[in-house]
């Protein structure tokens, strides 16, 4: 019985977080594509990076649950990243972190397994095209 | 002692029922989740590509075959269906991916959505169809040509 429940659980569980891991990096990099398209230099369009990121419409759970808790930062150098940066004029490079979604361990759990399982994802865009060093 | 065999007979048949029937669904779900997971690659793919090639919009022709490219993309992880080459999943065509764009007012995109339109998948229990899953959107990032053909 332990072996059957380990068994289904592999197929189930793990199954379903793979799907998670691919939906949550796909979003992840559209949004900092989105957000990296918005930067102009100005506070005006940080707001917008923002705004674009929150409008993104990539779910996960098979499609059908929005993202939350995501986390949109600016660089100028891709290496120091800021949330919310004073100096808004050589932004370059926006980073998104979509680190929120708790896959619900069905069968795992019966055997030992946790109860959520997160696949947290981060990409990151530039307006330039340079070499991210990370 | 014969008494005993039969009750092991019963026994047998009764488990192996339910051990089949629990194999058989675990197998179903574990293919059905991994066949969703190959069709969000392929349109996440698909959706990434479209983002970044140049858009031609000299006629709905053009834009016409530039979305076929994007749909080959998405069934076959190339632009050109060669002769012989299989989808990622059986049964997968190309008419089965919608490719949308959202333009502003002058015919410049803004955003490409890629999802699967009416693809059903086989189980052994039942069948899936996905409807409008997955679907993509990506940033458009690419290059807006409105007077350059698809070549």
């Amino acid at each position: 019985m332990f072996l059957l429940l380990a068994v289904v659980g592999m197929a189930f569980d793990m199954g379903r977080v793979y799907i998670a891991r691919n939906e949550a990096q796909i979003f992840a990099d559209a949004a900092a594509m989105a957000a990296a398209k918005q930067l102009d230099g100005t506070a005006a369009g940080l707001d917008r990076a923002r705004a674009a990121v929150a409008a993104m419409p990539n779910r996960w759970n098979l499609g059908t649950e929005s993202f939350t808790g995501v986390v949109t930062e600016f660089s100028t150098d891709g290496q120091q990243w800021d949330a919310k940066p004073k100096d808004v004029a050589g932004l370059h490079f926006a980073r998104v972190t979509a680190p929120d979604n708790h896959v619900e361990i069905m069968f795992l759990r019966a055997v030992g397994g946790p109860q959520q399982f997160t696949v947290p994802a981060r990409a990151a865009a530039s307006t330039k095209p340079v070499r991210l060093t990370q | 002692m014969k008494r005993e065999r039969g009750h092991a007979m019963l026994e047998l048949a009764v488990s192996a029922g339910v051990m089949v029937s629990c194999l058989v669904g675990t197998f179903q779900f574990g293919y059905t989740f991994y066949a969703y997971n190959q069709l969000v690659t392929a349109v996440g793919n698909g959706a990434r590509y479209a983002a970044q090639r140049t858009y031609r919009a000299a006629s709905d022709q053009d834009v016409e075959r530039g979305n076929a490219a994007i749909r080959n993309m998405v069934v076959y992880g190339d632009t050109q269906a060669a002769p012989g080459s299989a989808p990622v999943l059986p049964k997968l065509t190309p008419a089965q991916v919608d490719v949308r764009w959202e333009l502003t007012g002058d015919g410049a995109p803004v955003n490409v959505t890629v999802s699967i339109q009416g693809y059903t998948m086989d189980a052994i229990y039942r069948s899936y169809t996905f409807n409008g899953r997955p679907s993509v959107q990506f940033p458009y990032v690419g290059k807006f040509a409105p007077v350059e053909r698809e070549p």
